[in-house]
């Protein structure tokens, strides 16, 4: 979460010298992180305080003037004519007037222009007298009608500047800047000023300033919280905590007679640099206060609550309330509410409600600072949809000291900024017992784990500034945890970072643990990358497919979803299935890019999530995360691609020395074409699938060509798999080439011939497939198959007779166990 | 005879100068020099010139001979070079027509980040490990000293699997893991030490947007020895700035909080546009946040990581920094995607670009 300081309000709490970028510079490398610094909020170059001095009718228009205003030497001349239409104007009013140059917003709408000299029906006119909108400042000085110009000398009664004077100076923006700084989720004492404050002391070792105790006195009636039982404060507030698991403390003070009105322009300006609107004194106190605290508060108006009881509870099955942003919320039971008599009035720690808060008319007010279960104001939060800068707060889990030292500032500016009084004491119900918890650590500790040598007194010192109270026994540092840090430091390991930030991450020196691998890589992870090159090398692009499909997709390639594994809570229904296989997404990507390119070469390894051993049922058990790759071929007119996936697995074979593979018909799988699907075994293991996929699903995919394909089962191939190989020395005598063609029954199949060959002769070194062929010159029923014998002999040069003995080997072969006669 | 003979020697220098191809030039030479040809018929009549007159004529006839071969040779080489030379007309191609390629592979840009990490990394000691994506609650969270009421473990921010609960107790529900960190328990409960691991696998988190991919990759060095401590952690990165994104890059790291590492960073690395100034010109470097580059998470191992492996947090010590794949790959090669999820729609004219 992010907060936006002021650097100039950030001021009032630590002694910075500094200037605002080394302040960020260091502060980000041991704290908080500032993320950007920008310019106070307003660009107000070219507009200065101006003083009316005359007035007069405009000749020509009637809802215009001609106004001379004094503006110092700002600009050169003191007096200077400018035409308005400010339905507010006065001799001797303060205004805020532009002079050419200057950017402006016409009526606080559209795009920022830059103002010319101008004639206005006539009259010269060399600037302008700016409402509060057309120069940004809409938001802290609301108007009643739309023709009111920024009165500044009842906006800010006791501004004292002189005519000339630049805007930006007179509201104290001149000089400031704005920054946006990261908190991490564990420091919500970082929400506020004062916890910024507090870091920035410990880190650039400068005085912190904040001094609640003195600062803000605590009322008296704080203290006598646990006997205010009596009559007379049970008639004036009460306060119970029924869900006492999500709210450890309550403090609820009554206040009478107060005058809501707009806050003063110190308010407004700090408000407005944190980005928050201001609304009315009231709430805005409360705004401020959590601000500079970090603890949220509420004011309720009293008159509008039912009873002068409040209750801290769960919502009721079916209630309902309109919250400050004008929506109505229907309550589950477990969102938590402040609830008067008779209905909820606030979502606990997240926002109140329309028709209990403060406004015109009101004039007795509760104040609320609390301390709400971060889990339940997250999850309540999350489950009506609403975030707040409270809730935001309240779920990384605050102190439940934070209320006190929160709630007496409020009253103090209540008191100060809308009068009125407290009715008597502030009611404070704690649901639990707060005890500072203490953790201790050995100097050699934090400094084995830190890699430098710190002394003592240098950790002490670091702790000390942080808030931490320490005690020191020999080598062991005890630290007392300050409140504010409660949620945050858990053990002695914790105080590590605390001295080791301040000190300086960057100070610690840098040394590599360079050394041999104790192990090697997961073969899986290598073996991939081997055949992933192999792939790449070859033509073929990779794929990368989400691993949760939609059933769909699953089912149009014949993928029954009701067994495989689900997301329980999927982002959308595209992505819910953990996928089975590879192959849906490769033919979906083969559709999607078919029209891309003639010839597609597509491959994906990757994982797919399998039942363990063929249970069934609900899932109790891991899935199988069985690595798979997978590749598709299509070629536009390619009547036989699965030529080419088979081509590649056969290549993959090789290049990894697995030898004597075992080709087998598909069956029963019909994802595959019925007559083009073939698997490759080795010892029973199951390598590979390969084929062209069933048009039944092609056609399903709307793909145009026919698709080979190929399934690679990694683990059982890298099994086999080899990367070194065996060297046999090629023969030192000439090996022939004779081409062998046959005519064997269609059903007679090609590999069965191929090892028939080599099995005739020796001498037949090498059988390779050249054609096969039927139709016109070949019987019926009948194919004719060809290929080049390579033969030779170890011992000699073999001559012709000898080779032609050789082939009529090979043919006598096919002739014997296949019927064959020479083409 | 004599005068035959130079006559001949006129004539076969004369023909061979004016021969224009090679075929007329071997068809001289048979004619002339050949076994049949006209110096030989002439030499055969010396048996009739006086015993005197014959080797004068002899030699002559041989020098004829000699220098007729010569000249063929002179001649030859003439046409040779002719005709060569004449291909620059003849046989000229347009060369800036494209050539022939080979089939081109690609291998997808998260692969080639993967291999440039793990490259890194291999070259000081870490070996690389996958563990389980969708893996159990006690691995994804517990483990990791994150407690059930921790946010990443609602709904909301985690995939969970319809399953049911592991039949081991404390193992909790089925998950998709949504970060690498699940491999440090798993690792950790083999006690093989020192663990110098590297994992790199798909993780899962509810958000998908322009800068969010519902499936993502994960970077986890997990080192875990006696006496580990922060100036390795500062070593490594540092290491691992300069090797990925080259020379005088350097990282730094910022207090961060993460539940499984204390303390935790964040881990910059200097811009290399503006060399870690935020400056360029005079202006404001539009490629970096004031000098630096987020790139992820580091810390040192929570003693309740180690002890919820049964490894002994007294003995042994670990530091362990992450981030995603994706992000890195994007911000070596200044590869800005408009929307990460391209990454995952299997377009080829997206892929073939990498």
């Amino acid at each position: 979460m992010n907060l936006l300081v002021s650097y100039d309000w950030l001021k009032e709490y630590v002694g910075l010298k500094q200037k605002p970028e080394e302040f960020a510079a260091k502060i980000s490398l041991c704290g908080p992180s500032v993320e950007k610094i920008l310019p106070a909020a307003i660009d107000l170059d070219g507009i200065y305080v101006g003083k009316i001095i005359t007035i007069a009718n405009h000749p020509k228009a009637d809802n215009l003037k001609l106004v001379d205003v004094d503006l110092g030497r700002a600009t050169g001349d003191e007096r200077r004519r400018v035409v308005c239409g400010g339905s507010n104007l006065y001799e001797g009013q303060i205004v805020a007037v532009a002079v050419p140059g200057a950017k402006v917003r016409w009526h606080g709408e559209g795009d920022l222009i830059e103002l010319q000299p101008t004639e206005i029906r006539g009259e010269k006119s060399d600037g302008m007298i700016c409402a509060a909108g057309e120069i940004g400042l809409g938001e802290a000085f609301p108007v009643k009608d739309d023709h009111e110009i920024l009165d500044l000398g009842k906006e800010i009664p006791g501004m004292r500047v002189n005519p000339g004077t630049p805007l930006a100076q007179a509201l104290g923006l001149a000089d400031d800047v704005l920054m946006d700084i990261e908190v991490t989720s564990n420091r919500p004492d970082c929400m506020g000023m004062v916890g910024i404050a507090r870091e920035a002391s410990a880190i650039l070792k400068v005085p912190f300033k904040y001094r609640p105790a003195s600062h803000v006195p605590r009322p008296a009636s704080l203290k006598k919280q646990k006997r205010g039982t009596s009559d007379e404060r049970r008639a004036t507030l009460n306060v119970v905590i029924d869900a006492k698991d999500a709210c450890s403390r309550y403090i609820g003070t009554r206040m009478e007679g107060v005058k809501v009105g707009p806050s003063p322009w110190w308010l407004k300006r700090r408000l407005l640099s944190a980005g928050i609107r201001p609304i009315n004194n009231l709430v805005d106190i409360t705004n401020y206060v959590m601000y500079e605290t970090g603890q949220p508060m509420h004011v309720f108006d009293a008159d509008k609550l039912a009873g002068n009881t409040i209750h801290v509870r769960y919502a009721k099955q079916g209630e309902k309330m309109m919250a400050l942003d004008g929506k109505t919320y229907v309550l589950p039971d477990s969102v938590l509410v402040i609830a008067d008599e008779e209905k909820p009035v606030a979502i606990a720690g997240v926002m109140g409600g329309e028709d209990t808060g403060s406004g015109e008319g009101t004039v007795n007010i509760v104040l609320e600072a609390a301390t709400f279960d971060p889990v339940v104001v997250r999850r309540g939060s999350r489950k009506i949809l609403l975030q707040s800068d409270s809730q935001l707060r309240f779920e990384k889990g605050l102190s439940q000291m934070g209320p006190e030292s929160a709630m007496a500032r409020a009253i103090e500016l209540v008191k100060e900024l809308a009068g009125g009084e407290s009715a008597g004491a502030p009611v404070d119900v704690q649901t639990k017992k707060y005890k500072p918890q203490s953790f201790s650590i050995a100097v050699d500790e934090v400094n084995a784990l830190i890699g430098v040598e710190l002394k003592k007194t240098h950790m002490v010192e670091v702790l000390k500034s942080l808030g931490f109270k320490v005690k020191t026994v020999g080598d062991k540092l005890s630290a007392e945890v300050p409140w504010w840090r409660d949620h945050d430091i858990e053990a002695g390991r914790d105080l590590v970072e605390e001295i080791a930030r301040v000190y300086g991450y960057g100070k610690i020196p840098a040394k590599v643990p360079m050394d041999i691998a104790p192990r090697k890589s997961d073969a899986i992870i290598i073996w991939e990358d081997r055949i992933k090159d192999l792939l790449a090398g070859a033509g073929y692009t990779e794929l990368y497919g989400y691993s949760f499909v939609s059933k769909d997709l699953l089912s149009k390639a014949g993928f029954d979803a009701q067994d495989l594994l689900h997301v329980q809570n999927p982002l959308t229904v595209e992505l819910e299935v953990m996928r089975p296989s590879l192959i849906p997404q490769l033919l979906e990507a083969v559709a999607g890019n078919q029209e891309r390119s003639d010839t597609l070469r597509l491959f994906e390894c990757s994982n797919v999530y399998l039942r363990q051993g063929g249970k069934k049922g609900n899932w109790s058990e891991l899935p199988d995360e069985s690595p798979q790759c997978v590749i598709g071929y299509i070629e536009h007119q390619n009547d036989s691609p699965w030529r080419e996936a088979k081509g590649m697995v056969e290549y993959i074979f090789d290049s990894f020395d697995i030898k004597e593979v075992k080709w087998k018909k598909v069956s029963q799988d019909d994802l595959w074409h019925p007559g083009r699907g073939v698997q490759a075994y080795k010892d029973d293991f199951l390598l590979a699938t390969v084929g062209e996929i069933s048009p039944k699903y092609t056609e399903a995919f709307k793909i145009e060509s026919r698709v080979g394909a190929a399934q690679l089962e990694m683990r059982n191939m890298i099994k086999f798999a080899k990367t070194h190989k065996s060297y046999s020395p090629p023969f030192p005598y000439p090996e022939s080439k004779r081409d062998l063609a046959i005519v064997v029954d269609q059903d007679t199949e090609y590999r069965d011939i191929e090892l028939a060959v080599l099995r005739a002769d020796e001498k037949i070194l090498l059988v390779q497939w050249f054609d096969t062929y039927a139709g016109k010159g070949v019987t019926e029923g009948k194919k004719s198959l060809a290929m080049h014998l390579t033969i030779g002999s170890a011992e000699k040069t073999l001559t012709s007779e000898e080779i032609d003995g050789v082939v009529n080997n090979a043919l006598m072969a096919c002739k014997e166990k296949f019927g064959a006669e020479l083409r | 005879m004599k005068d035959q003979l130079e006559a001949l020697r006129l004539e076969i220098e004369r023909d061979i100068k004016q021969a224009g191809t090679l075929e007329d030039l071997d068809e001289l030479e048979i004619k002339y020099l050949g076994r049949k040809g006209q110096l030989t018929a002439m030499l055969k009549g010396l048996a009739t010139v006086s015993a005197e007159d014959r080797p004068v004529l002899g030699s002559l006839a041989n020098e004829i001979k000699q220098a007729g071969l010569d000249l063929l040779s002179k001649r030859r080489t003439e046409l040779a070079d002719s005709r060569f030379a004449s291909l620059v007309d003849s046989e000229r191609a347009d060369m800036t027509e494209p050539g022939n390629r080979p089939a081109e592979g690609h291998l997808h840009l998260v692969t080639q980040a993967i291999r440039e990490i793990t490259t890194i990394f291999e070259r000081i000691g870490f070996y690389r490990t996958r563990y389980p994506e969708v893996d159990w609650d006690w691995y994804a969270f517990e483990s990791l000293n994150m407690p059930p009421e921790h946010p990443a473990r609602d709904d909301w921010e985690t995939f969970f699997m319809d399953a049911v609960s592991s039949a081991k107790q404390k193992q909790g529900r089925m998950v998709l893991t949504p970060h690498t960190s699940n491999g440090q328990a798993h690792e950790l409960e083999r006690h093989e030490f020192p663990v110098r691991m590297l994992g790199i696998g798909k993780c899962y988190r509810r958000q998908s947007d322009a800068t969010h991919a519902p499936m993502f990759h994960q970077f986890e060095g997990l080192y875990v020895d006696q006496g580990v401590n922060l100036s390795h952690l500062r070593g490594i990165l540092d290491y691992f700035a300069e090797q990925f994104f080259g020379p005088g890059r350097v990282s730094r790291i910022r207090p961060h909080h993460f539940r499984f590492t204390e303390p935790s960073f964040e881990v910059d690395i200097s811009c290399g546009v503006c060399g870690a100034t935020g400056v360029v010109d005079g202006k404001k470097c539009k490629v970096c946040k004031r000098g630096w580059l987020e790139i992820g998470g580091a810390g040192m191992v929570h003693p309740n990581v180690l002890k919820a492996s049964g490894v002994d947090p007294k003995k042994y010590s670990g530091l362990a920094f992450g981030w995603g794949i994706e992000r890195v790959a994007m911000m070596k090669e200044g590869t800005q995607l408009d929307d990460i999820r391209i990454l995952y729609q299997n377009d080829v004219r997206f892929l073939k670009q990498f």
